[in-house]
């Protein structure tokens, strides 16, 4: 793409969420969420592809839905209330109806059908934005809404989880895994949202390092579906070994930094005696990490049938240096290594 | 006599240990030439029973009955186990009748057998047999008698399936087993309650004890062990399946010494039975039914050694019948009496079989009378006794147990069932003489009949003279203990006799059809006789159906099925596989979808908004 073009469409994008995330009055943040909405469309369909087309034109669809059902919700509350603060929603139908929009937009159930669609439409990095720079803004909003009816977050979260599970077990594409995975992580930070705040910002900036990480790695093996992440160990074989940590991280496993958002919520959710919410997110984390562990098995653990000789690596001095690849290592290593971090990086966010 | 004591328990160890040694040398000694078993254990046999005479007839002189304590085995606190013998009337009796008759056995064995390789292994089993019966008939504490009540039964399956190769022979050893086996649940329970309630096994002790305590459970226990052992009906299939094994084998246990194990269980533990009504009634109609079963199903078998097969445990009924007549010392005197004329009955049909060239079918034997004349004679003699013509051994005993059934006030439903199958036993009886004796032969011409052998002809002459004089000599040398009905009108008297000739000339006459012509008789009627009552059919295929569909469902079904597939791993898998192809599959790439959801998730929050 020019790089003019790219620039500014990326400036664009950064404005957007930069926008909602300073943002007190619904209008306002009604706009950052619709820049960034458009800055993104062209990323998305820069290939021209049908897929890619077909992408962006749901995208487009659906954050146009959620975005104008937000300022149906808020101009009624508005009128309902006197002022547009974000922080100060009352009513309780128009808080419903704006937590629902913003839940769409961050594609959690029952309205996620468009993010695997989205996702697989596009490529690996436009993939990567829209996982994780396109749900700051919607969740930053989420934060500051008061009195959202608990039960509503609660199932939608566990639902997420629910489905991000067993969604991802019938999948061959990686990008529609990665989707659904997605779905899983924000269903669990929707789960812990109304009752501590900083805990769900740092699920879901770990979620972001991961799914990061991931992201990139992918795009390094120049991978899209599981039959090609088995060639991953001729191309790059230190990806290969890391691989199967950093799915693991994903999967939510100790002493991985990916354990420490759900240990703290699962936590969170014993104290406050909410032990089946707890139970049933526990045990469905367990599905999404049986697609997770398909995935590293391709990876590492498993060889093609072939013979001797080609056991050596056969691409030597292979030039992997795409654009994001400088950002592998920072990424990977907050995957990683970010567990024993927890309690200082914890005060942070509080 | 002073030493009378002395000489009674030395003579009855000498005898013991004459029994024991050819075990020893047998181990001792590697390779045993040809004739070991005769010089060895026929020999130790013949010693021991005329060692152990030295004890009869002192006992019958002077009255005198010793028990033996030998060793203190071991205690559990105050209870004491002992090896004791008791040498009392019941076993200074019964040892050199079973040796006697044992003497016999081996010798007509040696003849049987000779063609066998394993002859010596074959005359040490039944040596073993003899010595474990001896320990059980000697017993004086339930234990040792227990120990001989499970050698007799290891015997018995041992010397069944003596020709292994033979899938019959196995199976009906292990018939034996099974079937003896729910006896000896019966036999446990009854040591166990003894062990508990009466503080001790040893027999003194028990029949003082239980004087005023309620016997029902372990006579109940003990009845259940003699049916198991004694074939009584109910446990019953065992005995005609053992015939599988050699002749001698069915002579020696089958006949005279391991089918009445069980009856002499009770008669020595008649005591503690005696004021037990509900004991006695359930042995009367138990041993009612069994001789009147086994009387009919005995009328339609064709095998000769069947035929002897069932009028054993038709006599054993009629001793059970006895005991439930509170009279134990008749029973005892008809186990005497029965070992004689069944033994040599067996010999009889080893003879012939043999000389016929193993034809065991009745129809297929005829007019031997004129080709081997002493053994059918013996036969002869042996059912006569058996019917209980007068004077001869059967007489005194089974005429006694008659007048006593009679004279008694118990229950006539029992009396009627008895003399019924005392009258049908002289029917099978001549149905086997007149097929095998009588008329013309109906076997193949160049058979190697021959009985001018000494081994065959001296046992039947002995057990003969034994047959016709040892009623008399038991009945004139000890008198019953329990005084006998004396004076009754001549009817009932005669009832015996006249139901016997009245069994005989009917099937005397029904012997004149066989080789005229006569409208065909329907065999419906003998399809109770000769499937034998149904009672295999139902119960060999029954029981075991049952319970191995029952071991199939809780081992494969209840367990495996249940825990692994319904509710564990397997349910799992399909649940997670279906839903995960659910969740796949609801997206078609259509955005009605994603849109439609959206807004009846949105209905769905504005209408649960209003309540």
């Amino acid at each position: 793409m020019n790089p003019y073009l790219l620039i500014v469409l990326l400036t664009s994008l950064g404005l957007g969420t930069a926008l909602t995330l300073s943002s007190t009055h619904w209008l306002l943040a009604w706009l950052g969420l619709e820049v960034g909405t458009l800055a993104i469309l062209p990323l998305m369909a820069q290939r021209h592809h049908p897929r890619a087309t077909e992408a962006a034109t749901k995208y487009f669809i659906v954050q146009a839905t959620a975005a104008a059902t937000l300022l149906f919700a808020a101009f009624n509350n508005a009128w309902l209330q006197g002022h547009s603060d974000i922080q100060h929603m009352s009513h309780p139908l128009f808080t419903s109806m704006i937590t629902l929009a913003l839940l769409l937009k961050l594609g959690l159930a029952p309205m996620h059908t468009w993010m695997p669609q989205v996702i697989q439409g596009v490529s690996l990095n436009t993939g990567l934005i829209v996982s994780t720079w396109q749900k700051i803004a919607p969740f930053i909003l989420l934060l500051q809404i008061k009195q959202i009816h608990p039960p509503l977050l609660t199932i939608i979260g566990l639902a997420s989880i629910l489905i991000g599970g067993w969604g991802g077990l019938n999948q061959t594409q990686l990008r529609k895994i990665l989707a659904y995975s997605s779905i899983a992580h924000l269903g669990w930070i929707l789960l812990i949202l109304q009752h501590s705040t900083a805990l769900a910002t740092y699920a879901l900036l770990i979620y972001i390092f991961m799914t990061s990480a991931t992201f990139i790695t992918l795009k390094k093996c120049k991978a899209t579906t599981i039959n090609m992440l088995t060639t991953t160990w001729t191309k790059a074989p230190t990806i290969t070994l890391v691989a199967p940590l950093m799915l693991l991280s994903l999967g939510g496993l100790p002493p991985l930094s990916g354990f420490a958002p759900k240990w703290f919520i699962l936590q969170e959710l014993t104290q406050l005696n909410f032990i089946p919410h707890a139970s049933i997110a526990a045990m469905a984390a367990l599905l999404s990490l049986s697609y997770y562990l398909r995935l590293s098995y391709s990876i590492t653990l498993s060889l093609s049938p072939n013979n001797l000789p080609e056991c050596l690596q056969w691409r030597v001095n292979y030039p992997i240096s795409t654009p994001l690849s400088s950002a592998l290592p920072a990424a990977l290593a907050l995957t990683l290594f970010l567990l024993p971090l927890t309690p200082s990086a914890l005060t942070l966010i509080i | 006599m002073p030493s009378l004591h002395i000489i009674l328990t030395t003579s009855f160890i000498i005898t013991l240990v004459i029994l024991i040694s050819p075990v020893f040398t047998s181990i001792l000694y590697k390779s045993l030439n040809r004739n070991w078993h005769t010089h060895h254990i026929k020999t130790a046999v013949k010693m021991a029973f005329f060692t152990s005479l030295l004890p009869l007839f002192l006992h019958h002189h002077t009255g005198t009955e010793l028990t033996i304590t030998n060793l203190h085995w071991m205690n559990i606190m105050t209870f004491d186990i002992n090896t004791s013998f008791k040498l009392d009337h019941l076993s200074i009796t019964f040892v050199p009748i079973a040796l006697y008759v044992t003497w016999a056995i081996l010798e007509f064995a040696s003849w049987y057998m000779k063609s066998d390789p394993n002859i010596n292994q074959f005359f040490k089993f039944l040596l073993i047999f003899l010595i474990a019966m001896v320990t059980l008939v000697t017993a004086n504490n339930m234990f040792q008698l227990f120990i001989g009540w499970e050698g007799v039964g290891i015997m018995s399956f041992l010397l069944i399936g003596w020709w292994w190769a033979r899938a019959d022979a196995n199976t009906a050893a292990l018939q034996a087993v099974l079937y003896k086996g729910v006896g000896d649940v019966g036999l446990i329970f009854t040591l166990g309650w003894m062990a508990t309630n009466l503080n001790s096994w040893e027999m003194q002790q028990m029949y003082i004890t239980a004087k005023s305590l309620d016997m029902n459970a372990p006579l109940i226990g003990l009845i259940l062990a003699a049916t198991g052992k004694s074939a009584q009906f109910g446990l019953h299939p065992w005995l005609p399946s053992a015939m599988e094994g050699p002749t001698p084998v069915s002579a020696l246990l089958h006949s005279s010494t391991m089918v009445v194990a069980g009856i002499f269980l009770l008669v020595r533990l008649s005591p503690l039975m005696q004021d037990n009504p509900f004991a006695l009634t359930t042995c009367l109609i138990l041993g009612a039914l069994t001789t009147l079963f086994t009387t009919i199903c005995a009328l339609t078998q064709n095998d000769i050694k069947k035929i002897i097969a069932f009028s054993t445990s038709s006599q054993s009924g009629l001793m059970m019948v006895t005991i439930g007549l509170n009279q134990p010392y008749l029973a005892f005197l008809h186990i005497c009496t029965h070992a004689f004329f069944k033994a040599m009955l067996f010999l009889c049909s080893g003879v012939i079989i043999h000389a016929l060239n193993n034809e065991q079918d009745i129809r297929k034997m005829g007019g031997l009378l004129y080709l081997i004349p002493t053994t059918t004679s013996c036969l002869t003699i042996g059912s006569l006794a058996l019917m209980g013509t007068p004077f001869l051994a059967g007489f005194f005993s089974k005429d006694a147990i008659i007048e006593a059934l009679n004279n008694s006030y118990l229950n006539a439903w029992a009396l009627a069932l008895t003399l019924l199958a005392t009258s049908l036993t002289a029917a099978y009886s001549l149905r086997m003489i007149f097929f095998v004796n009588m008329n013309f032969p109906r076997f193949p011409a160049l058979s190697p009949i021959n009985e001018n052998i000494k081994s065959i002809t001296n046992p039947l002459k002995r057990l003969a003279w034994g047959t016709i004089l040892a009623g008399d000599l038991m009945t004139c040398a000890v008198l019953p203990p329990k005084p006998p009905m004396l004076s009754m009108p001549p009817y009932i008297k005669l009832t015996a006799l006249v139901i016997t000739i009245l069994g005989l000339t009917i099937a005397l006459e029904l012997a004149l059809f066989t080789n005229k012509q006569r409208p065909y008789m329907p065999k419906q009627y003998f399809y109770f006789s000769t499937m034998l009552g149904y009672y295999p059919t139902i119960m060999h295929r029954f029981f075991p159906y049952t319970f191995l569909k029952l071991s199939q469902t809780i081992g494969t079904m209840t367990i495996d099925q249940t825990w692994l597939e319904k509710t564990g791993p397997k349910t799992i898998t399909s649940l997670n596989l279906s839903l995960a192809t659910t969740t796949s599959n609801i997206q078609k790439g259509m955005m009605k979808t994603f849109l439609s959801l959206f807004f009846t998730t949105l209905m769905i929050i504005i209408l649960l908004n209003y309540y």
